[in-house]
């Protein structure tokens, strides 16, 4: 994987996404907080746009499906952040609580 | 070095740093404030794969949109910013994520010519053929090879790749099917019910319930007029 642009070989680029997702991850599992879980998964989302833009400049900038799918991934993290963060407002209202373990009832 | 790896040094530690100060502070508002610190380094990497639409796109939607949509949750939840950073599981989820960017590191990393992780025993099943030549029918450029620039049309021909019938025509009605549905979901569930409306809901239910009850006592049947009103009053007090 010797392939390099600008003196940077790819396999930097996936060491840094790798990380972020691995930090996005340990936010996800380990935060007592509903909005922070929100923000690790921001940054796994992240970590992978940059693995489709970084592989796409890399091996095939010819051809526009890395374009594409990071879009899309663009957009699903908007209508993952509208909805998640709408979910937990509104059980904040109710609850007055947004500890993820203590919301293990499906009526409120 | 050259300037681009001085850069992406640069930015790769800002990267990660801000992204370790977001999972580990007690603080969410600042954890808010690193996460844009975050994306702004995503864009910074983004320039430097010379992808000036994506750079754009991230600071736009990331930093203009989602950003301050955190914020605004944070702040609306407030009284929760004092909180406990970490749960009972905090160790065990370190270990799991450490677990896995030293499986990534050796599979991506400088070292994956030497030590061959694709073989290992549970590694094997999800990276069975970590570098395949051609993958749905876009060759790719093989290793040594100078990378071609970015072409000039790039940006126009995305946008005709994203309507073309035979390319991502399809994926494309459905996210935006999805961010349709997802935008009214938003609204509905984050919609607050305001006393006033409630009490106006009651009223018009039980003017409507004591209509119904005129009517069929006109029609010459015996309403049941205790029931309505009772039913009525009771199924908005739930809400």
């Amino acid at each position: 994987m010797q392939n390099v642009l600008n003196g940077i070989p790819l396999w930097w680029y996936l060491v840094v996404s790798a990380a972020l997702f691995c930090i996005g991850l340990y936010g996800t599992l380990a935060r007592k907080n509903a909005i922070a879980l929100l923000m690790g998964v921001e940054l796994m989302l992240n970590a992978a746009n940059i693995n489709l833009l970084a592989f796409w400049r890399y091996l095939a900038p010819a051809s526009s499906g890395g374009l594409a799918f990071a879009a899309f991934v663009l957009v699903i993290a908007a209508a993952e952040a509208a909805v998640g963060l709408a979910l937990i407002i509104s059980v904040y209202r109710v609850t007055r609580s947004i500890d993820p373990e203590k919301l293990d009832q499906m009526k409120l | 070095m050259t300037i681009h790896q001085v850069l992406f040094i640069v930015i790769a530690l800002a990267i990660l740093g801000a992204a370790i100060f977001v999972v580990t502070t007690s603080n969410l508002f600042r954890a808010a404030l690193m996460m844009i610190l975050t994306f702004f380094g995503v864009a910074g990497l983004f320039v430097l794969l010379d992808i000036g639409l994506f750079a754009v796109a991230q600071v736009l939607i990331y930093i203009g949109a989602i950003s301050i949509l955190v914020i605004f949750a944070v702040m609306l939840t407030r009284g929760m910013q004092g909180m406990v950073p970490r749960n009972s599981q905090a160790v065990a989820a370190a270990v799991v994520a450490g677990i896995i960017f030293f499986v990534l590191l050796l599979l991506f990393g400088p070292l994956r010519t030497t030590i061959d992780v694709a073989r290992w025993p549970i590694v094997s099943l999800f990276a069975r053929n970590v570098s395949p030549r051609d993958v749905g029918g876009v060759e790719w450029i093989p290793p040594g090879q100078p990378i071609p620039a970015v072409p000039e049309t790039y940006i126009a021909d995305f946008g005709r790749a994203l309507v073309d019938l035979n390319q991502y025509l399809l994926p494309f009605l459905l996210i935006a099917f999805l961010v349709d549905v997802v935008l009214a979901g938003a609204i509905f569930i984050a919609r607050q019910r305001r006393p006033a409306e409630v009490i106006e809901d009651r009223q018009r239910q039980a003017e409507e319930a004591a209509e119904e009850a005129e009517a069929m006592r006109r029609a010459g049947m015996t309403p049941d007029v205790a029931a309505l009103p009772e039913g009525a009053v009771a199924s908005t007090a739930e809400h």
